[in-house]
């Protein structure tokens, strides 16, 4: 290995990586860089190293043996088609019982308010009734935020 | 000279589109055409061929599964690359759950590997091995794709759903990594 400062700029050069500029660039500073000569040749070995390691092909047994797995697929496919219908139909049926919980709720609360409340919460309308524009006076007045 | 057949030969991509279709033997076709270079990738991540066995069949499983996910942006190599990827990890994370008192080539420290013994060229092949098995999954990948699938930064980038730039440095320190634990084939 080397210190060079070109050195993390190898690898991607030996295996030809580098745009054309970099690689000339590259290429005349490894001429005069015996660090840098020294690396690419142990990149070589390297290369070489792992590739004698052989590649394994697969024996026509286990080959057969691949060809039959594809025959139990489409039940597989049967099998994940349903997982994902008995999924979507929970999901749904989650979904349905939370909004029908939340309607339910939503409604007793509107149901709970009183008519006098409503009215004194309601934006001011000069076209109140005078009970109404009684009962926001007191509602304002109680909360510090009548008129001056 | 090409044969009638040879010209008539379907794409990957066509194949693909028979099996969509319901045509299974042509997904039986696409099967011989990759089983082979991905038994040799399996071989390579996982270090031995039983558990090679299991990932490629699970590969064209998911493979046949997620045919309609498909959408031939990536070749049906790179995408069948892709997936076998993801079992070997899965399929490692698992083994990994398992473990006890086996102890295989995938267990070998650093440490573990043996000396220089470059007049065998099948302890050269064990020492080899196991100093890749000693490097992190992504580094691992990352040296098998290049060196030993002979893949560019580009297609690995594509297959690992990692930027080139990645490809680069991962591969940079696996090797870094390599040269220290085979220094004595290196020299």
């Amino acid at each position: 290995m080397t210190d060079c400062g070109q050195a993390d700029r190898l690898s991607a050069y030996y295996d030809g990586e580098v745009s054309e500029a970099e690689r000339a660039s590259l290429e005349e500073h490894i001429r005069g860089c015996p660090l840098c000569a020294v690396e690419i040749a142990r990149l070589q070995r390297l290369s070489r190293l792992i590739r004698s390691t052989g590649q394994m092909e697969m024996s026509s047994q286990a080959l057969e043996r691949l060809h039959q797995s594809l025959d139990l697929q489409p039940k597989i496919a049967i099998l994940h088609m349903v997982e994902v219908f008995a999924a979507a139909a929970a999901a749904i049926l989650v979904a349905s019982v939370i909004w029908l919980y939340a309607l339910s709720a939503t409604r007793e609360a509107s149901a709970q308010i009183p008519e006098w409340e409503a009215a004194a919460l309601a934006a001011r309308n000069p076209s109140a009734s005078v009970q109404e524009q009684l009962a926001q006076w007191i509602v304002e007045d109680l909360s510090g935020k009548s008129e001056q | 000279m090409a044969t009638e057949s040879d010209r008539w030969q379907p794409t990957d991509v066509e194949l693909v589109n028979k099996t969509r279709k319901g045509d299974h033997s042509a997904f039986h076709e696409l099967m011989d055409r990759h089983a082979q270079t991905l038994f040799a990738l399996a071989v390579s991540l996982s270090g031995n061929a039983a558990d090679a066995e299991d990932i490629v069949q699970e590969t064209f499983a998911g493979a046949f599964r997620g045919l309609g996910a498909f959408q031939g942006r990536a070749t049906v190599k790179t995408w069948l690359t892709r997936i076998l990827i993801r079992q070997s990890a899965r399929h490692h994370r698992s083994a990994s759950k398992r473990k006890t008192t086996f102890v295989s080539l995938k267990e070998t420290s650093h440490s573990d590997v043996r000396g220089p013994s470059p007049q065998s060229a099948a302890d050269a092949r064990i020492d080899v091995t196991a100093a890749i098995k000693t490097l992190g999954p992504e580094h691992q990948e990352v040296v098998i794709l290049r060196e030993i699938q002979g893949l560019s930064y580009e297609e690995m980038a594509e297959i690992l759903e990692i930027p080139r730039g990645t490809v680069e440095s991962r591969l940079f320190r696996a090797r870094r990594e390599l040269q220290k634990r085979l220094k004595e084939y290196l020299g």
